[in-house]
């Protein structure tokens, strides 16, 4: 796409929601005849306009730069006296939902994703990171169950822990063993009253040079360890 | 089991002011919308979607509850109806839209809010627009391009596709 070419594609926005010049808005509907990419993206964004119209005529309370506060707000509600009550009724309710897990992990990613749409043009969703997973075995006297994501990233290895039946108190620490036997900490964490805990840990090397990991605790007793 | 309760707590404070933003506006019933935003997150733990879109997911099934609710409500005239409710579906869809759309502009980041606001709420031109924002017209198209991809983007994560 040359120079003059990205310069009349950005004119979509403003034919879109109104705001052109003539010479702007002639020379933009010249370029759709014969631009496929801006007739594409036209197709994916020509509702916009009937959806907007929905939201009142100045655009509802997010757009009022005086009413932001007050007549956007929903009654507000302390998570530390509501959330007790919603878990609760989880209890109530609850049935085995391992299933959900694989549900709520993908949903952060989304949510994320989400995120970070705002911030950075990017609308395309991101690749899927290559992933290995692992059970890291529980060491002779230890109950300790212990998954692992290794996810590849540009800067080194990003790892996804999921640890049950774990002690609940005293320090924790990921160890990585590299094909040298070099041991590197890679997250640290403290035992939580319920036994169970999820947490992100990074390390340079690459997973084909992960030889090992190691979660040890507060005595430098190891826990469970997996052989990648 | 533990997992549960971290699962629901994470989706509770991740998307409840959300959900509670879009209930209560869509409702304008204080004392039920904490109610149905928790209903929503347990009807969804329940239901435990596998889905890659949790957040049109516990719009879709707020947006079922309301009606549900707002069907019982006027088979029991006796019962407190939901205040200001519209008369039928169609006119409910039409307000949940509204509140979505208007959800999706206050996530916009605020440079291109403006612009939305100034072209197409007060159909501003880009030089008006420009003068009025202290910022040059190029960047005000630029602004507008990346706006309208933007909300876009948001409107589809929030299962708003039309």
């Amino acid at each position: 796409m040359t120079d003059e070419s990205d310069g009349l594609h950005v004119l979509l926005g403003g034919y879109l929601l109104g705001g052109l010049s003539d010479a702007d808005h002639s020379a933009f509907t010249e370029h759709l005849r014969t631009c496929a990419a801006c007739q594409a993206e036209l197709g994916q964004v020509s509702g916009l306009p009937r959806l907007l119209a929905l939201a009142g005529p100045a655009g509802g309370p997010h757009l009022s730069p005086d009413a932001e506060g007050d007549a956007a707000a929903a009654p507000s509600v302390s998570d530390d006296e509501e959330l007790p009550r919603l878990l609760s009724a989880v209890a109530r309710r609850r049935q085995t939902r391992r299933r959900w897990f694989t549900a709520v992990a993908a949903a952060a990613a989304a949510v994320l994703f989400g995120a970070g749409l705002w911030l950075g043009p990017r609308l395309t969703a991101p690749p899927e990171l290559p992933t290995t997973h692992v059970v890291a075995a529980p060491a002779p006297g230890s109950s300790v169950r212990v998954d692992v994501a290794l996810v590849t990233r540009g800067w080194g290895t990003q790892l996804d822990l999921d640890c049950e039946d774990m002690p609940t108190s005293g320090q924790l620490t990921l160890y990585v063993i590299d094909r040298k036997g070099g041991s590197t900490a890679a997250a640290s964490w403290r035992g939580t009253p319920t036994g169970y805990s999820q947490l992100t840990g990074a390390t340079a090397l690459r997973p084909n040079e992960i030889q090992r990991l190691e979660i040890r605790d507060g005595k430098g007793q190891v826990l469970a360890s997996a052989t990648t | 089991m533990p997992l549960d309760d971290e699962a629901v707590a994470a989706i509770y404070r991740e998307h409840g002011p959300m959900l509670r933003r879009v209930v209560w506006r869509a409702t304008s019933d204080a004392n039920r919308v904490e109610d149905i935003v928790q209903e929503v997150i347990l009807r969804v733990w329940r239901q435990a979607p596998e889905v890659d879109n949790l957040r049109a997911y516990l719009i879709t099934t707020a947006r079922h509850l309301i009606v549900d609710q707002h069907r019982a409500s006027t088979r029991r005239p006796q019962q407190t109806a939901l205040v200001d409710l519209p008369v039928d579906d169609a006119d409910l869809d039409r307000a949940l839209d509204q509140v979505l759309v208007e959800e999706a502009l206050g996530r916009l980041q605020p440079a291109h809010r403006d612009v939305v606001r100034c072209l197409y709420y007060e159909r501003l031109s880009i030089a008006e627009t420009s003068t009025r924002l202290g910022t040059p017209e190029g960047t005000v198209k630029s602004r507008a391009y990346y706006a309208v991809r933007h909300l876009r983007a948001i409107l589809d994560e929030m299962g708003v596709t039309r």
